[in-house]
This record gives C-alpha cells, structure tokens and sequence, in this order.
C-alpha cells in the first residue's frame, strides 16, 4: 500500500481515536504535536491501527516509532 | 490468560448492593427507587441501575483475573433488559485479542439473568501494568 493512502487511512483512524475532526497529520508529525496524544491514546492508537489493518506489531517495534512516518513503514512492512 | 481464555463469575444484585449504590451515587431517579412508577414504565418494579453491573465488572478486572498488574483502559457496554434486585447474575468474559505491542488484552463480556437471558453485554480493554 502507497504511503499516502496509509497516511490518508490512519489520519481517519487518529481523528476517531482522539476524537479531533481538525487532525491533519503528516509524515513529521510526533506525539508532541498533538494535545490528545498521550500516552493512554497511543495505547488505544496502536490497537485501532492493528485491528483495522488487520496487522500485530511488536512492543520493540512500536518503542521505535518516533513520529508518523516510522509508523507507517511498520504498517508497510506488513 | 490467553486468546479464548473463558472466566466465569456469579454476582448476586442484592438489596445491599443496590442500597449501598444508592447511598453511595444518590441516583434516586423513581425508575430505580418507585416500583409503582417503573410499574407505570412497563417494567416489573423498579429497575436496578446499570452501572452497578460496572462495579461488578471492576471487582471481576480487579479481583478475579490471574494477575493484579491490571488497570482498564476502555470499556463498553449496552443493557439489554432490566435487572431487578436480588437477581443472580452469571458473568462470562472471553479474551477476544491480546495487543503484545501494547500489553493489552480485549474481553467481550456478557451478563445473564436467571432465565438465561442477556441483560448486558460489552467489551472491556485492559493494560498489564509492569
């Protein structure tokens, strides 16, 4: 799947989740660009984007994540 | 505790239960406190509130799984059909999904009356705290 349309779908799923229609997120985006970003609604994130992909990552996976985009990679790599 | 994993559970709605619940949350609305009103309603006598069903929940996440590192982070739940006091209620909850990522397990749970009945039914997301 294209970066973009991934980036489109998890923008969705980050709206829903932290129930913010105003969510436009980016490649660069990081949690600390977000005021409902915390660390509970990352909790909440991972599994929204895990059961709507289909997908599992791993906690050392997601420990690498620093922003949006190495989010996506892992998503891709799946 | 695993993916499928089945707990079971029976929680007796007493008046004590339901008399401390409403000394504790004053909710005296006449559905939960007037048998002639709920009566008036259609229902059988007053109904008992559906958050008691929650704290029976909270004592199941917090006092019955194989661990006490536990802490809830969602939870749903739809009511079904009234319960009344002093019902017996058989409580089942089934591990759907474990999230290893995030150290998180996804229950679907149910309650049922003495009739075999649903009354309530929802889903309960947990952390394993380290």
């Amino acid at each position: 799947m294209e970066k973009t349309q991934i980036l489109s779908e998890i923008n969705e799923i980050f709206k829903d989740v932290l129930d913010n229609d105003e969510i436009l997120i980016n490649e660069a985006t990081k949690a600390s660009d977000i005021d409902e970003w915390d660390s509970l609604s990352h909790i909440q994130l991972v599994v929204a984007i895990e059961k709507y992909f289909k997908i599992k990552f791993s906690s050392s996976e997601i420990r690498e994540w620093k922003d949006v985009g190495e989010m996506i990679k892992s998503i891709q790599s799946k | 505790m695993e993916k499928g994993s089945i707990f079971m559970r029976e929680f007796d709605l007493s008046s004590d239960v339901y008399s401390l619940f409403l000394e504790a949350f004053k909710d005296k609305n006449p559905l939960h406190t007037d048998d002639s009103f709920a009566q008036s309603k259609g229902f059988e006598m007053r109904v008992m509130h559906g958050n008691i069903l929650n704290g029976f929940i909270s004592y199941f996440i917090g006092e019955c799984l194989p661990t006490k590192n536990v802490i809830i982070q969602k939870q749903e739940i739809q009511f079904h059909l009234p319960v009344y006091v002093n019902s017996k209620l058989k409580f089942e909850a089934k591990i759907e999904e474990f999230y290893e990522s995030v150290n998180s397990y996804e229950f679907k749970f149910y309650f049922e009356n003495e009739n075999r009945k649903k009354v309530a039914k929802g889903k309960i997301q947990i952390g394993i705290l380290k």
